[in-house]
């Protein structure tokens, strides 16, 4: 362990879902974990569910952008140079506390990219390496799906049951059925059934993106935390952390960080683990300035917030003349098409991307413009457009392959910062002309498939502002110290004693939402630096 | 109740705008007159940053409507009057348009009236198993993914 004088053999920057993995794991062997987390444990009594204006949360309190939302734990960003917002949430559990948990794993040919295609670069493993700690993780946090996938190689049982088909999904399934196109019910990180303590089955009541107050979410709160807890971990939430320190010989020390009463504290590890995810962690180390780093921690290659990938996402969706109650049963989830997955260059890009065939919203949402923004007509067509809509749409979501770009980035805004005085991140960001290619081919092919179904009214919302779930990249992993951040351990190159186990890590994006991965990934690194701790942190 | 934030002219003439902006319905009153008005005024309490596009909102409905009061306009002058303020300053206006549906949308008789028993929680909604006969076809496909 780490010399008594320390605070923390391990301090994690970051209570979401690869933090509170990686507290959960390392501390199973015994270390001394500290978790840093600027926001706070979200209350049963914050939920909305139970009232009549629930969907005012989207607006409000469970906005997704956090320059909407504008809780006293976000921090600014500035997106002007960006047509995708980058969406989080600051909070014990981080963006796993209102999610729509789909909870797919990437495929063997995504670690391959380069070796396969001849585009972006390699993961420094493969699928086959990752597949424990997908089966570990999905153990841990509970997954609704059914094995046997010929999209996908073979995979252990699932913990519960898929979740339910309903009218919505008889409707996708006249479509795809015509069209002879793959689809499987998706992974979701959302209990179908009794799974876990203190948790309920998902009751299908509709909008897990405003959070689930019931835990049939598997959120990292409601999963690890409890776990990590009860192993010893020490949460300390409120806690906004500035910089990351180094000693003269570069390697980190720890953190400083104000806590809730504003005061500035420092906190001493063996090790700094960071978890803050694709805008968070970048931010946190460009601040880290040293005579060591002066470009920022690790940061000596520049590589440090670049590559920024999200998915690009376009929303299609399907309006039909019989009632299939999209606003009823989890928001997402239901369905993957994976036909267009693999590259095939006859489409005129490479690589690929996914279906992600999705339910609907309720009646203040669609008048507003659904998912898509586009708003019910006002005044005397109102109220037969609305119901033309409401309770007879379906949406699915296009996720594509967003391929490493090093122009797009996160750096620190020059002026605007949070309300301690940090510097807020600047996100530059455009889409590829590989990425537009396919987004217009799969929005056709999105077309395509609700026509095949029979939709009476296709909307389509081409480039979604507000689809940064997804925020990988800016700390990739690889061999090449040039071109990455962190080896395949999650080690950096220039920091022995510094990790980071996010979203900022992934080297591509695949096709598919990154949860998953992102724990998956932590739960490697984490049991690579538990077993190898002595020699890193001495 | 006394406006936290409009003026009583304002409460009213928003009021007026409502009912045009979402008309009644069967047995439902239009939007302003269920009370739309009084309760976007709380929303501008709750919630600074809407009051300037609401507020310019409001204010240009007067100005458009020229010399006659908004109120003494028949319905088809009334939204020809909303049309042309939507054309002049269509971000002002689509937000006093989304005010206006968030007030509307979140009263129980409204969602009653769409069929809607209660709020999503406690009791949620039945929806049938899924069915793994469906995906006969899709079985028979064999490996879709590349190894590597």
């Amino acid at each position: 362990m780490a010399a008594p004088e320390l605070d923390s053999d391990v301090l994690i920057v970051g209570s979401g879902a690869s933090g509170a993995a990686a507290a959960w794991s390392l501390s199973r062997r015994g270390l001394r974990v500290t978790c840093l987390e600027q926001g706070r444990w979200v209350e049963p009594s914050d939920y909305a569910h139970s009232r009549p204006d629930y969907e005012l949360a989207r607006q409000t309190t469970f906005a997704k952008d956090p320059n909407v939302r504008g809780w006293a734990e976000d921090y600014p960003i500035n997106n002007s140079g960006t047509p995708i917002f980058p969406l989080m949430v600051n909070a014990v559990g981080g963006s796993t506390v209102h999610w729509s948990g789909h909870f797919p794993r990437m495929r063997p040919s995504d670690f391959r990219v380069r070796t396969l295609d001849g585009v972006a670069d390699d993961w420094p493993f493969t699928y086959w390496d990752l597949e424990p700690y997908y089966d570990l993780n999905d153990s841990m946090v509970g997954v609704s799906g059914l094995a046997g996938d010929p999209g996908n190689p073979p995979r252990s049982p699932r913990q519960t049951p898929p979740l339910a088909f309903d009218a919505g999904c008889e409707a996708y399934l006249r479509g795809l059925e015509k069209l002879g196109w793959h689809w499987w019910p998706c992974d979701n990180a959302l209990i179908s059934e009794p799974f876990g303590e203190n948790r309920s089955p998902c009751n299908c009541c509709g909008p897990c993106d405003i959070g689930c107050p019931i835990g049939a979410m598997s959120s990292a709160h409601v999963t690890y935390w409890p776990k990590a807890l009860a192993q010893g971990v020490q949460l300390i939430t409120h806690a906004r952390v500035e910089q990351i320190t180094v000693d003269r010989a570069g390697r980190a020390t720890g953190a400083l960080y104000y806590d809730d009463q504003g005061v500035r504290r420092s906190h001493t590890a063996g090790v700094v683990v960071m978890a803050a995810n694709g805008v968070g962690t970048p931010r946190l180390l460009l601040n880290s300035t040293s005579a060591r780093f002066p470009n920022g921690l690790a940061n000596n290659s520049g590589v440090v917030g670049a590559y920024l990938m999200f998915h690009p996402v376009a929303f299609v969706s399907g309006v039909f003349e019989e009632v299939v109650n999209g606003q009823r049963g989890p928001i997402g989830g239901l369905m993957n098409c994976q036909e267009f997955y693999e590259t095939d260059l006859a489409r005129g890009f490479v690589r690929g991307f996914e279906l992600q065939l999705s339910r609907s919203v309720g009646p203040l949402s669609v008048a507003n413009g659904g998912i898509l923004g586009h708003p019910v007509p006002w005044g005397s067509a109102h109220h037969e457009a609305l119901r033309s809509r409401y309770a007879h749409t379906m949406t699915t979501s296009v996720m594509l392959e967003d391929l490493p770009e090093p122009e797009n980035r996160v750096t620190l805004d020059p002026e605007l910062t949070d309300a301690h005085g940090i510097p807020a991140p600047l996100i530059e960001y455009r889409a590829g002309e590989n990425t537009q290619r396919m987004l217009e081919f799969s929005i056709a092919r999105a077309r395509e498939l609700f026509e095949a179904a029979g939709a009476v009214e296709i909307l389509v919302d081409p480039l979604v502002q507000e689809s940064g779930w997804h925020l990988m990249g800016t700390c990739r992993m690889g061999d090449d110290p040039e071109r990455s951040v962190i080896n395949g351990w999650g080690q950096a190159h220039e920091c022995p004693n510094l990790f980071v186990i996010d979203g900022s890590t992934f080297t591509t994006s695949a096709a598919v939402n990154p949860t998953s991965t992102i724990q998956a990934v932590a739960l490697r690194c984490a049991d690579w630096l538990g077993r190898n701790y002595r020699e890193v942190a001495a | 109740m006394t406006p936290r934030i409009l003026s009583p002219e304002e409460l009213g003439l928003l009021t007026m705008v409502q009912d045009e902006l979402v008309p009644a319905h069967g047995d439902l009153s239009a939007a302003g007159t269920l009370g739309a008005a009084q309760t976007v005024d709380a929303y501008l309490a709750e919630r600074p940053q809407l009051r300037h596009p609401v507020l310019t909102a409001l204010r240009a409905v007067e100005v458009i409507a020229g010399g006659t009061p908004f109120v003494e306009l028949d319905s088809e002058r009334r939204v020809d009057v909303l049309r042309r303020v939507e054309c002049a300053d269509p971000e002002s206006f689509s937000e006093l348009v989304k005010q206006t549906y968030n007030a509307y949308y979140t009263r129980p008789d409204v969602q009653a009236s769409l069929g809607i028993d209660g709020p999503p929680q406690p009791v949620g909604f039945e929806l049938p198993a899924f069915d793994e006969s469906r995906l006969a076809r899709v079985r028979g496909m064999g490996k879709l993914w590349r190894d590597a």
